[in-house]
Parts: structure tokens; sequence; C-alpha cells
């Protein structure tokens, strides 16, 4: 992904949004430079706001530059925002992303993951709706025997009473080798 | 004898030798699938294994680290889609050698030569190592404040072409680790008033975010790119074929150890100058260089797993990472309470030799692995992406999740995905991002310690910067980095040319 100068020396066309994008990080960048301006003690070269306000400060010099830049390079010919920069597919996924974040805390792990694969590889394959279940099944299952009993990460639970079926699970090897006798 | 039996640890247990076999082969897939990288893997891996024991921890990530530079040459042999940055002069000779259906012979000349040249970078690394923590110990803060500010500069300028938005990244990765409570005064840094910021933000948020979504969400743009199928034959190269070749593995090794161990620079720029150096010394190649060329292909690989040696240099008696993927096993060793850099050759000896010994374990896995299991290998390439990403994305969440058990970090993780989505389109590079965000402590720390210690006063601070030679060249290397990026150097050659043109006339 390294910008390549075009034949001739002359400067490739900005992607569309970049100057855009640029001069959202400076206002982002002058911001910062005031917040950390800001920050409480006293105005010694060894206070807490020294390095951040260095940093922020280069932040916003080297954005000054990078706009400058940008906004000197020719305007984009022949290319849109929405088909170069966000396709649909992109915008989809960060918007399921979203609604796993915001779902998985009250419907726990389990049905919220099935529900994002299920989404997720229905709308990008375009494939059947079974095929789609059966992966969305088979990996979620996967992915919890792989973290929850073998790197035991714990994973909001919801409404599956997951704690209850690692027990049942334990029960039942602890007892298979002797036979079932308890 | 010591460093000897913590070096052997690896093989006395086996389950820690199956974790590092486990981690070597997943790293090969890992590395071979493009889109999936060797940082998006560890990252991820980083924070389902903080409750391990750190000896098992290291053993996987280490093998994950080795079998993922070694694995991108296979979809750089077969499908000219480099899998990792490192096999991109991989590919320049040995994709037309398998399109002469020569892809076998590649491979396993590949696997070969990385086993080659991983041996030759952990020799370094465990001859040279001690000698520079020793030297290390004689480092000044400041000078501590200056390695820390190349390495970010270095990666800055080398992995996206542009210095500028490399400095713009790299300060934001160190305002970024900033975020939270001073640890000296207590003082609310960029907290915004939100008791949630107080402690800091999670770099594992940050690094599965910039590395594992943003990733995801560009590939997600090339979903409906198909894997090509190719034939392999025999893998196994001739003994002949590596004994011709073995001079100039030695000599690429050399270049890899070097570049590798240099702040800033990884496996990518390593293959690359190999590459170039390889063109320059064969006088008559069978076959010209960029139409499969063998050496043009030997000289990449073990330059790229030289390099790996070389990075845990820097990484195990500086605690100044390489790359994004040491910077990532740098926030590994810290989650697990271990503080890389001199004080750690000395007080933790064994846990650096243990290192040594697991990387010699997944070099020889390598090597295993690499010759073996091929038909696996083209089914799990052809795995479709629209069923890989969703899944990538899961873990990322989970692992994001898992570190804190805070849906905080999931938030972030998702925020720092979207916004290294957008940097990697317009062509900013991550990497100095994740370098600042670890090294910002150490900067800060290293800052004030050295301000205090002349009295807060500017001039004798920089009158010590020329007191110690040390010093003084690591100053003149950032100065050069800086203007070595700007018209500067154009004008000089310019003027020179004139002035010489000028006397040859007159």
């Amino acid at each position: 992904m390294s910008q390549t100068p075009e034949p001739g020396g002359r400067q490739p066309a900005r992607r569309p949004g970049e100057a855009i994008f640029a001069a959202l990080l400076l206002a982002g960048s002058l911001a910062l430079l005031w917040q950390a301006w800001n920050i409480a003690g006293p105005s010694r070269l060894s206070a807490a706001r020294s390095v951040p306000v260095a940093a922020t400060a280069v932040m916003c010099g080297a954005m000054l530059i990078v706009l400058i830049q940008t906004l000197r390079r020719p305007r984009p010919v022949g290319a849109h925002f929405r088909l170069d920069i966000l396709p649909g597919q992109v915008v989809l996924i960060v918007g399921l992303l979203i609604g796993y974040a915001v779902l998985l805390r009250p419907l726990g792990f389990l049905p919220t993951s099935a529900l994002f694969l299920l989404v997720a590889i229905k709308l990008l394959s375009r494939g059947s709706w079974l095929r789609a279940a059966w992966i969305a099944v088979v990996s979620v299952l996967a992915i919890w025997v792989i973290f929850r009993l073998v790197f035991t990460v714990l994973m909001p639970q919801g409404i599956v009473p997951e704690g209850q079926i690692v027990q049942l699970l334990r029960d039942l090897f602890a007892a298979a080798p002797g036979g079932g006798a308890r | 004898m010591d460093a000897l039996l913590a070096a052997l640890t690896v093989i006395t247990q086996p389950q820690l030798l199956l974790l590092v076999a486990i981690g070597t082969f997943a790293g090969i897939y890992v590395g071979a699938i493009p889109g999936l990288s060797v940082t998006m893997a560890v990252s991820i891996l980083i924070s389902f294994t903080f409750s391990w024991e750190v000896y098992s921890a290291l053993a996987l990530m280490t093998g994950i680290f080795m079998g993922g530079v070694y694995g991108g040459s296979r979809t750089a042999i077969l499908l000219n889609i480099p899998g990792a940055p490192s096999a991109i002069a991989t590919a320049l000779d040995g994709h037309p050698l398998a399109q002469r259906g020569e892809a076998g012979m590649a491979i396993g000349v590949a696997t070969v030569m990385s086993f080659i040249g991983g041996f030759v970078g952990i020799l370094v690394l465990a001859v040279a190592a001690p000698t520079v923590a020793g030297f290390a110990l004689t480092f000044q803060p400041r000078d501590y404040m200056l390695i820390a500010l190349l390495g970010i500069l270095l990666v800055g300028s080398l992995s996206g072409g542009s210095l500028t938005k490399g400095i713009f990244a790299g300060a934001l990765g160190i305002v970024i680790g900033a975020v939270g409570m001073d640890p000296l005064t207590f003082a609310q840094r960029f907290t915004f008033g939100l008791p949630d910021l107080r402690g800091g933000i999670s770099f594992v948020a940050v690094m599965i975010g910039l590395f594992g979504v943003s990733e995801a969400l560009i590939q997600l743009r090339h979903v409906d790119k198909q894997a090509v199928r190719q034939k392999i034959t025999r893998i196994l190269p001739s003994f002949g074929t590596v004994r011709k070749h073995l001079p100039l593995a030695l000599q690429s090794s050399g270049i890899g150890v070097t570049i590798g161990a240099l702040p800033g620079t990884g496996g990518d720029i390593a293959a690359l100058l190999a590459y170039d150096h390889a063109k320059r010394v064969t006088r008559n190649p069978e076959t010209p260089f960029g139409e499969g060329a063998v050496e043009g292909l030997v000289a990449p690989e073990t330059a790229n797993n030289a390099a790996v040696g070389g990075a845990f240099v820097p990484m195990m008696t500086l605690g100044i990472p390489g790359d994004a993927v040491t910077a990532i096993m740098i926030g590994a060793l810290f989650i697990h309470g271990l503080n890389p850099g001199p004080m750690l050759m000395v007080d933790r000896p064994e846990m650096f030799w243990f290192i040594v010994g697991t990387l010699v374990a997944a070099n020889c896995f390598v090597l295993l692995f690499g010759l073996t299991g091929i038909r696996l290998f083209v089914k799990v390439v052809e795995m479709p992406r629209t069923v890989l990403i969703p899944l990538i994305l899961i873990l990322s969440i989970v692992g994001a999740y898992a570190v804190n058990n805070a849906i905080t970090d999931v938030y972030w993780m998702l925020a720092f995905g979207v916004l290294g989505y957008f940097l990697r389109l317009y062509h900013y590079p991550v990497a100095p991002v994740i370098l600042g965000v670890i090294l910002s402590r150490l900067l800060d720390e290293n800052w004030r310690r050295a301000i205090i210690s002349v009295r807060e006063s500017p001039e004798r601070f920089f009158q010590q910067l020329f007191a110690s030679p040390l010093s003084t060249v690591l100053l003149m290397a950032v100065i050069l980095i800086f203007l070595s990026q700007t018209p500067l150097p154009r004008l000089i050659r310019a003027q020179w040319h004139k002035l010489r043109s000028g006397r040859q006339t007159g």
C-alpha cells in the first residue's frame, strides 16, 4: 500500500475524503494540545504535562504539513467516497460490530456471537441461510470450547446458563472413568 | 551452565515444547493467509494468554512469531500475494518459479533457507545480547529517551513513505500511552473527567483495534477475490542446491541480523536489502532475477528469518522494540510482570535463555512443518474470506474483552479499529502508533529523570548531550533522520553536482 508517484514526477491525485480526514486529524490534535496544556501541575520542564504538550504539539505541526501537502495534490477524479473508501460491506460490518458490542452484555457471548456470524456470513457470501447458520453454530461452539475451557476466558454470560453447563460437563467427565459411580 | 539449562527448559518440558509446536504451526498458517498477519495474531493472543504462566505464554507467542515470518513466503510463491510484508521480496522470484511449475522446489528452498537464516539470527542474539545489555547498564536516562525517539522515527520513516505522517502517528501513540493518571504526580492526563479513563487506555485494546479490526475491515474490500490453485510436487531441495547457495545464505543472514537489530527496521526491509545484495553479487544467475532466480529466493528468505533473532536484541536488552511485532511482544512481557531492558538480563537471565531456547525449537518446527502438510495448507489458504473475516472480528472482541473483563475496552478497540481503517486507507503508517504507546511511559519517565538531574536547566541538558559520545551519536542519528526527509539532502546533492561539473569544465 505504498504511495507510488506517477511517472513524470506528477503527484498522485488524493483519495476521496483524504483532505477532510487530514483536517479532522488536525482539529483533533489541536483539541488534544489544548487538553495537554491544561493538565494540572507546576509549569516546570519535568511537570506531568511536558511530554503530552510536546507530543500534541508535534501532532499539530505534522498534521499541518500533511494537510498542506494533501491540499496541493490534485483533486480525485473518477473515484467516489462511497465506492472507494467506504464500500457497503465495510459500513455493514462496522454497524454489526456496534450492534455486537451493545448486545454482548445483556444477551451474553454465545447468542450474540452466533447472531453476528450468521448475519455477517450470510450477507457477505450471499449463500443460503442454512449454510451461514451451520458455519455460525459450529464456529461459535469451537470458539467457546477453545477459549472458555482451554484459555479459561470468562465472557459475559447473558441469558445462557454457561456456568451450569460447564459444571455439568465437569461432572460428566469426573464421573466417566468410574463408570458413573458417585 | 545455568544458561544452557534454562535454554533447554523448553525441551525438557513436553508441554512447553507442544505449545511451541502449536504456535509455530499456527504462525505458518496465519502468516500465509493474506490478510492475517503475525501482529494481528500475537496481539489477539496476548489477551488470551495473560492468565497463563509466563513460560507457556512466551512459548506460544515465540512460535507464532517465528512461524509467521516464514509463512508469508508460501503465499508469495504460490499466489504472488505476500502473506506478510517480509515476504514482498520473496514474491519477486518465488512466484515466477511457481509459474514454471517449480513451486515445490521453491517452497523447499525457502523453508531450508529460513531455517538457516533463523539459526544465524538466534546465534547472534545469544552472543550479542548479554554484551549489549552490559553496555546498556551504563546508559543515562537521556540516552533511553533518545533511543526511544529514534525507534519511533525509524519506524515512521521506513514503514509508510511519508515521515511526516509517521511522526504524527508516533506522537499520537505517545499521547495514547499518556492517558490516565500520571504515575509521579497523580495529575490526570487526557481523562476528560471520565473515571473510566483514569486507568489509561488498555494497550491491548489499541493493538487489537489497529492490527486486528482495521486489517479485517481493509480485507473486506477484497472479499470477492479468488485464490489460485497450484499443483505441488517434489518439495525437499537437494543437498547440492542448499550447499551451492550457502555462501549467499550466510551473507544474507548477516544483513538480516544487522537490519533486524536496528530499532525500527524489521524483516521486510532486511529482505529487500538482501535481495538487492544478491542481485549485485550474483554475476551469472542461471535465470535472470525477476524471472525465477533461485538466488532471488534464497536471499530474502534467509534475511527475514535472521532478522527475528536480530529484532530480539534491542527488545531484550534495551526494552526498545524493533518493529510492530516486537512492540507487541514487549507488551506481552509487560503483562506478565517482566520489564524488558538491561535489568531483565541481570535479574532474570533464565528468562532470556528460555526465550533463546524457544526460538531454537520454533526454528526446528519451521523446518518440520515447512516441508510437510502442503495439501492441508492449500485448503486453509482457500478458506473463504467471507467466513474468515467475521471470525477474526469475533476473536478480536473476545480478546479485547478478556484482559480486564471490561466492555469499555471493546469500545476502545472498535474505535481504534475504525480509526486504523482510515489511517491505512490514506497511507498513514500504524506501526509507529503502537511503538509510541509502548514507549510512551519510558520516554516520559526518562525525560523527567534527565531534566531533573540537571536541575531543570535546558542549557546543562544540552551540555550533557554533547559531553557523552553515546548521547551525541544518538542525537545526531535523530537529527539525520529528520533532515533526510526534508528537501535539504536533494539541495546539497544538486549543489555538489554543480560544483563538481563546474570544476571539471573549469
